[in-house]
């Protein structure tokens, strides 16, 4: 199994699982203020809180920070918005954190086309945080081309692995 | 018995010197892939050499026979197969050549006057002009048959140069265009096993003598030459984005010249040095600008709407226009504008994508990167005509340089898995790979001709 490939199946379940926290959380915070009963066992400290749970899985659905893109293409596929959704969480509630989204292109083309190509993909993923609800003071775009490839191979699957945006969270 | 162990133990240390020299002094080699069947059949007779050292410090009959023959217009005869090995015109037989086929023969002598001073003297004889011929009855001695007899003076420290000069004076006599042998190449090395991956370096036409005029941890991008041949323009990524730095060859004095928010990318010369094209997105999206040099203004060239991409710039010869790729049409497509704005012209249709492109010195042709089913190859367009014609037969072929006398086009492509250079003439006919040692290679950038 790649890299890749191994990106795409966490991709696939992380952000789902997120989405669906983020909906039962809210409704046993409702329950949890109406209770009135005392419980019945001693609840250990070290019990997660609702938010705290949240963040957690927040953090493990930010945990993938690729989306790829197709051949000389800088739309980002549906499949990354609940991915992108989820950094967008948490840009917006830490509007001290800064990010670099890193926009990246195949070999193949001239070099200095991909270098825009690159910049393009990464303003691509900067607008969808920002339609989220991000600052754009907190994102910088930050193209590399073809200079930086994750699979350094000239051949299909490098190529697949390396158009790509990769959201680098800074300090 | 003495005297002969003595000297086949010094031809023995420099043998080995020799080998040694060879390793530590070339990265790039050159193999000449096809088109030899076009070349012109020539000799280059071994130069006579008298002196105190025991011998000048390069074989520059050999080093004229290889620039020859890498130029796919001539095939020169290997040194073994010579009818003879005259030094002196008068004594090249024009008979015993002509029936070997050959068309021009070179001949000279070396003479260290100095130590360390070289006096050479070269002849270039065309084979299929009489030495006599019989004029209203009269026996006439011509020397007509004689296109080049000249002298001149080459030091240790330039020898190499030197001989590159005399190679090019061959090839003008023999052509009528000037040859480009005494230039060097600039290109990018990346080899990821070292602390500082990314090296730019600068060598010899022949890939000889390979010296780094800067390394990094971070990526170089798209070198190019200033038109006096004393700088480079390059990208470098060295804080952590593409920024666009000048530094001069010979002091290695380097200063920042483009570093605003977003791309910095493509710088190009106008023909004067005076200013220099580049592409900058701090407005948005990718678009062209011009850089006075002297007066540090910058003037913006296009205007696209927001998410095209208008990129790689190259001035005409005569510095009126400006060619640069943009994908406004959706597609990367070959456009022209004059560098004092105004309306912009698409000059490229065939194919799916045209990028990279850059003129022939006489400005009637632009010579790009051509994308047809998805095959990437450098192309010739006509500028008049709109004729394209595809020049490689090789793999993802990108970033094409042109020799300053537009004899040949230097480009990067792939080739059992890694990234190289490679050559190809700009009629198509003459294809040369030029494999590297370790690494990939990239970028290449012809100079500009030069004197030292």
């Amino acid at each position: 199994m790649s890299i890749k490939s191994l990106g795409k199946s966490i991709l696939v379940t992380l952000p789902a699982f997120f989405l669906f926290a983020c909906s039962s959380t809210t409704e046993n915070t409702d329950t949890g203020t109406t209770t009135t009963e005392p419980p019945q066992v001693e609840v250990p400290d070290n019990v997660e809180s609702e938010e705290d749970r949240m963040k957690r899985l927040n953090a493990e659905a930010r945990e993938v920070r690729t989306v790829y893109f197709e051949f000389d293409d800088s739309t980002v596929k549906t499949q990354y918005q609940d991915l992108l959704k989820a950094h967008a969480w948490y840009l917006s509630r830490n509007p001290g954190v800064q990010v670099a989204i890193e926009g990246h292109a195949d070999e193949r083309g001239t070099p200095e086309y991909n270098l825009a190509l690159g910049e393009r993909r990464g303003n691509s993923v900067r607008d969808i945080l920002m339609s989220y609800g991000v600052s754009s003071s907190q994102m910088r775009v930050v193209s590399y081309g073809e200079e930086k490839p994750a699979n350094p191979s000239h051949n299909e699957n490098a190529w697949e692995e390396n158009r790509r945006a990769v959201l680098d969270y800074e300090g | 018995m003495k005297y002969l162990k003595l000297s086949f133990f010094v031809v023995l240390i420099f043998a080995v010197g020799r080998i040694e020299a060879t390793q530590s002094n070339i990265d790039i080699d050159i193999v000449i892939e096809g088109g030899m069947s076009f070349a012109r059949p020539i000799a280059v007779v071994p130069f006579k050499y008298s002196g105190t050292s025991p011998q000048p410090p390069h074989d520059l009959s050999a080093i004229i026979a290889a620039d020859l023959r890498r130029s796919g217009r001539f095939n020169p005869m290997p040194f073994n197969e010579m009818p003879q090995q005259p030094n002196q015109h008068t004594d090249v037989d024009l008979e015993v050549w002509k029936s070997k086929g050959i068309e021009a023969v070179v001949v000279g002598t070396i003479e260290e006057k100095v130590p360390g001073e070289f006096t050479v003297n070269y002849q270039l004889i065309d084979v299929f002009k009489p030495q006599q011929f019989v004029e209203s009855g009269d026996l006439v001695t011509s020397s007509e048959y004689l296109l080049l007899n000249n002298t001149g003076v080459a030091k240790s420290k330039n020898y190499r140069f030197y001989s590159h000069q005399v190679a090019d004076k061959i090839y003008e006599a023999l052509t009528g265009e000037p040859g480009a042998f005494a230039t060097r190449i600039a290109y990018v090395t990346v080899d990821r096993s070292l602390q500082r991956p990314y090296q730019l370096y600068m060598a010899d036409s022949d890939g000889y003598d390979p010296q780094a005029l800067y390394s990094s941890s971070e990526a170089i991008m798209s070198p190019v030459w200033s038109p006096d041949g004393r700088s480079v323009a390059y990208v470098s990524f060295e804080n952590g984005r593409s920024e666009i730095y000048l530094q001069q060859i010979y002091t290695g004095q380097r200063s920042l010249i483009a570093a605003f928010p977003g791309i910095n990318s493509a710088p190009a010369f106008s023909p004067d040095g005076q200013k220099l094209a580049l592409t900058l997105s701090k407005d948005g999206n990718a678009e062209i600008y011009v850089l006075d040099l002297i007066t540090r203004q910058y003037r913006r060239l296009t205007r696209t709407r927001n998410s095209v991409i208008d990129t790689e710039p190259e001035f005409s010869p005569d510095g009126q226009w400006i060619l640069f790729t943009s994908d406004r049409g959706l597609r990367p497509q070959i456009y022209r504008v004059s560098v004092n704005g105004g309306r912009e012209e698409r000059i490229t249709f065939e194919g799916e994508y045209n990028a990279s492109a850059t003129y022939t010195p006489d400005g009637k042709s632009i010579i790009l990167v051509n994308r047809t089913n998805g095959v990437y190859h450098i192309a010739k367009q006509d500028i008049e005509t709109g004729t394209m014609q595809v020049l490689t037969n090789t793999m993802l072929d990108e970033s094409p340089s042109l020799a300053p006398n537009g004899s040949m086009v230097i480009y990067a492509t792939i080739h059992n898995g890694r990234q190289v250079l490679a050559a190809v003439s700009t009629d198509g006919r003459f294809k040369a790979r030029l494999p590297a040692k370790r690494g990939e290679v990239k970028a290449p950038a012809w100079s500009p001709f030069l004197t030292q």
